[in-house]
């Protein structure tokens, strides 16, 4: 552990502190709302932390789910870490097992973000990384079990606060429109998941459409190499 | 705390550890196949698709209903997003859009 760069990589973190912590508040609101308790939300955000999924893991408790579909959907939704862990390891070639569970254990697409904008920081410097994600983590956890404690104090229907995680993930949707194809996924997307959604039981919207997509992308990528 | 939420965290924490693991472990040593890539390429699409498009269009009791609150929210969200690429002011924007919304419709 460099100390040096475990601390410049803290002071890197706070632009994601100060994006984290309306955001982890208002989870930790939500949460409560459907009847998750601090602790719960606190022992969440320790173990899972993933912003995106713990919201849409709470908006699916709010309607009495039980554990698997849940566990699916954020496994479909965290599939996108793979890539990043990927692009991430090429900057660390001489890092122990021990380090790398600790880097890609609080890899979010915020740090990942903050770290790959300037590779020259992070290259075989694992101590600047978790620096950074290690005070981005404890600005979530703190957040959330704030927001879950003192949550009966806001009025959750105000502020905006139910079309939080709508917002958040909308954005998080545009951001992965890199291509026309793309955007015809996200139409083709769009459509599946309101008939899987309007036609079927239960709340396999998301596990259907991710495979549907996947199928899609693979003819896709059949014909073009056949073109 | 609930046995039922212990099993809900531990296995969310099981499947988003292993996708942010598991790469990081195997390149940090061997190069990275392209053919990953492309496998994978569309799921964050797909997934994020399949939860923002039900928000717009069915309401809180699973029926098809024009969300006419929300749509008119998203629809500036979606043009931050895309010209700006910033989550938290499209966080903020989609708030405020949002709580507007209720003293005028």
């Amino acid at each position: 552990m460099k100390h040096r760069q475990f601390r410049e990589g803290m002071k890197a973190a706070t632009p994601i502190v100060l994006g984290y912590l309306p955001v982890a508040l208002a989870f930790g609101v939500l949460a409560r709302g459907a009847g998750v308790s601090p602790l719960e939300v606190g022992l969440m955000s320790l173990l899972v932390y993933a912003g995106a999924s713990q919201f849409v893991a709470v908006e699916m408790i709010s309607k009495g789910m039980v554990w698997f579909p849940i566990v699916l959907t954020t496994f479909f939704l965290n599939l996108r870490h793979l890539l990043m862990s990927s692009t991430l390891s090429l900057h660390f070639s001489k890092v122990s097992l021990r380090v790398v569970a600790l880097l890609s254990a609080q890899l979010t697409d915020e740090s990942f973000a903050m770290a790959m904008a300037d590779p020259s920081k992070i290259a075989n410097r694992p101590s600047y990384v978790l620096g950074l994600q290690m005070i981005s983590q404890c600005a979530w956890v703190v957040g959330t079990v704030i927001g879950a404690s003192f949550g009966g104090l806001i009025n959750q229907e105000g502020y905006g606060i139910p079309f939080a995680l709508p917002s958040l993930l909308i954005c998080l949707l545009v951001l992965q429109i890199k291509s026309s194809i793309h955007l015809g996924m996200m139409i083709l997307s769009g459509i599946l998941s309101l008939l899987f959604r309007w036609a079927l039981p239960g709340n396999w919207t998301i596990v259907l459409t991710a495979v549907a997509i996947i199928c899609a992308g693979a003819v896709i990528e059949m014909l073009r190499r056949r073109a | 705390m609930r046995l039922e939420m212990v099993w809900i965290i531990l296995g969310m924490a099981c499947v988003t550890f292993i996708p942010r693991f598991l790469p990081m472990a195997l390149f940090t040593k061997w190069t990275v196949p392209e053919r990953l890539r492309w496998g994978l390429e569309y799921i964050p699409v797909a997934v994020l698709s399949a939860i923002v498009f039900p928000i717009l269009f069915f309401d809180g009791g699973g029926s098809l209903h024009f969300q006419s609150r929300a749509v008119l929210a998203a629809l500036p969200v979606f043009a931050l997003a895309w010209v700006a690429r910033s989550i938290w002011g499209c966080v903020i924007l989609g708030m405020a859009m949002y709580w507007g919304l209720g003293f005028v419709l």
